[in-house]
């Protein structure tokens, strides 16, 4: 294990049930740094299996600010273009501590698998159980079955099942960055969840270097106008969607994916007074929306924010980018909250969901709290700092409120913490390829 | 010196777990840490600290601060299975050695402070 990275990739071979590992050399590492980079290269390597490559930054699960990110990337069966897929929480800091750096899924197994990835092993289980389960109730299952609370969980409902091009993976029980239909692969893969736990360790070549460098990013942070802001509302704000008044009657508490300086994250709760924190015994009193857009559609139709928490814990469970959902409810002028459920199993894509790029049009195409010199052009501004945060493994929203986190901090953060000696060349080189 | 905690203040980004691992382990580790985060009720949106202490566990919720003497399950408090691992850790010792606490320095949101 070499210091940040594991030198190690993980492929799973569905049609043949097997798996085995690759040593990730020091000399690919700095032709693609990490992340997507690594991914597309992963995944041109076996193109010919439609793998779905899953893949880690240098800088994920470390004590680097934003240090959440995990990659997917694969044909999106919605475009039919090689495209990445954010995917936090705890996933990426798990995945890495795992073990692995990247995850190569090739081939479809003969019936339905979940793989369980821990403490450097790697196995294909049985999944008929958990087949027809829905997205919530896999999670819940695998949990109790491997008896650890805090397994992350990548899995698919009864879109992805269908191989469905809305399919979305879920990560846990909430939305993931995939707008790219990835769910569907899964399903036509009869992959039905990656299980994952990390209980690894990473030495650091200048650890004293790294961790001073990462506390002083911190502080930049606690000092910049993102200092006080919190959630999906205050992020709401800088896209001027006024959600504060139209989210009380549900809102409850924010919090952060892995080593998020800002709390992303908000959780809304029908199921009973949202304004309670301490444990009640509703088992599901709400959503965790990950993504603001999740819930931007659903207002635009018209819907209370109540029923807006019951139609997206229906989209999770079902395994149905909400984003889409959103659109096609729009589109049909479905506004009743009981049609609306009936009908997901069955709605039907193509809707443009997609924006235009490779990456997730789930992170706002503009800065948020804190403005950069160099974002007048935004589209190139907004690729450019997404292919950055997809290599290096920085939360894709926190990319975009931090200028502090500029290329040469992550670059240094990234020499001083593995020993290599990669150049803003190299990085322009990678840049370059995504 | 002491560690406090405002459970309400806390966001559940680990943070304070992967300085406290370094800690002990000289290394990025999320499991030597004499702090965890409490988030094994994900569905609820329930969570908070457990902090191990030499005799005792203090528990952060959002419902308050509660003490639980090690090996001692006190009337009407359950010793929560998510706490099990922390057990055998090595207790916080206040960075004793160090010129600050780690866990407080890597909080982003101040959630941890160091009082007298
Ligand atoms: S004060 Fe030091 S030893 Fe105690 S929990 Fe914080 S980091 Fe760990
Ligand atoms: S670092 Fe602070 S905010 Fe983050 S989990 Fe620890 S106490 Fe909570």
């Amino acid at each position: 294990m070499g210091n940040l990275i594991n030198e190690n990739i993980l492929i799973i071979d569905l049609s043949k049930n097997e798996t085995s590992e690759e040593y990730l050399e020091e000399e690919f590492i700095k032709e693609h740094i990490g992340g997507a980079a690594t991914n597309i290269a992963l995944y041109h390597q076996y193109e010919d299996d439609d793998p779905i490559i899953i893949g880690t930054g240098i800088l994920t699960g470390t004590l680097a600010p934003g240090g959440s990110l995990a990659v997917i990337t694969a044909k999106s069966p919605r475009t039919g273009e090689i495209c990445h897929a954010p995917v936090n929480l705890c996933i990426g800091a798990e995945l890495k501590y795992s073990g692995y750096d990247y995850v190569v899924i090739k081939g479809v197994a003969e019936k339905p698998v979940y793989l369980w990835i821990h403490d450097a092993i790697a196995d294909i289980n049985d999944a008929e159980h958990l087949w027809e389960k829905n997205a919530w109730e896999t999670t819940d299952t695998l949990r109790n079955d491997l008896g650890e609370a805090l397994i992350q969980n990548l899995t698919i409902g009864e879109m992805g099942e269908k191989e469905s091009d809305l399919a979305q993976v879920i990560s846990n029980y909430w939305s993931s960055g995939d707008r790219w239909g990835f769910g569907a692969l899964f399903g036509k893969k009869k992959l039905k969840s990656i299980a994952i736990r990390g209980m690894g360790l990473f030495d650091m070549e200048d650890e004293k270097g790294f961790l001073n460098l990462c506390l002083e990013l911190l502080n930049e942070s606690k000092n910049s106008q993102m200092a006080g802001k919190q959630g999906i509302i205050d992020i709401g704000n800088e896209l001027d969607a006024d959600l504060k008044e139209w989210l009380d009657p549900v809102l409850h508490r924010n919090s952060a994916c892995f080593n998020m300086p800002y709390p992303g994250n908000t959780f809304l709760k029908n199921g009973e007074d949202p304004k309670i924190l301490k444990e009640t015994d509703v088992e599901e009193p709400g959503v965790l929306v990950t993504d603001i857009f999740e819930i931007l559609g659903f207002k635009e139709l018209g819907l209370t924010s109540k029923d807006t928490v019951q139609v997206l814990m229906e989209c999770l469970k079902t395994g149905i980018d909400p984003v889409a959902a959103a659109q096609i409810c729009i589109n049909k002028e479905m506004k009743s909250v009981n049609e609306i459920i009936a009908s997901l199993g069955n709605f039907k894509g193509p809707v443009n969901t997609t924006g235009k790029t490779a990456f997730s049009p789930c992170c706002p195409e503009k800065s948020v709290f804190n403005k950069f010199d160099n974002e007048n052009d935004t589209q190139d501004w907004w690729v450019r700092r997404q292919k950055i945060a997809y290599v290096f493994g920085i939360h894709q929203t926190y990319s975009i409120m931090s200028p502090f986190l500029s290329e040469e901090k992550l670059l240094e953060l990234v020499n001083i913490g593995t020993g290599l000696d990669i150049s803003q060349e190299d990085v322009e080189t990678v840049i370059a390829k995504l | 010196m002491k560690l406090k905690i405002d459970p309400i203040k806390c966001i559940q980004c680990c943070a304070c777990e992967m300085a406290c691992g370094y800690r002990w382990d000289r290394a990025l580790s999320p499991v030597t840490s004499s702090m965890m985060v409490y988030r094994t009720r994900e569905k609820k949106n329930y969570f908070g600290l457990i902090l191990k202490q030499d005799e005792n566990l203090l528990l952060a919720r959002p419902e308050g601060i509660e003490i639980q003497r090690i090996g001692v399950v006190e009337e009407g408090v359950e010793a929560d299975a998510s706490a099990k691992p922390i057990m055998l850790r090595e207790a916080c010792d206040l960075c004793d050695g160090l010129e600050t606490l780690l866990c407080v320095s890597y909080c982003p949101t101040g959630a941890l402070q160091i009082g007298e």
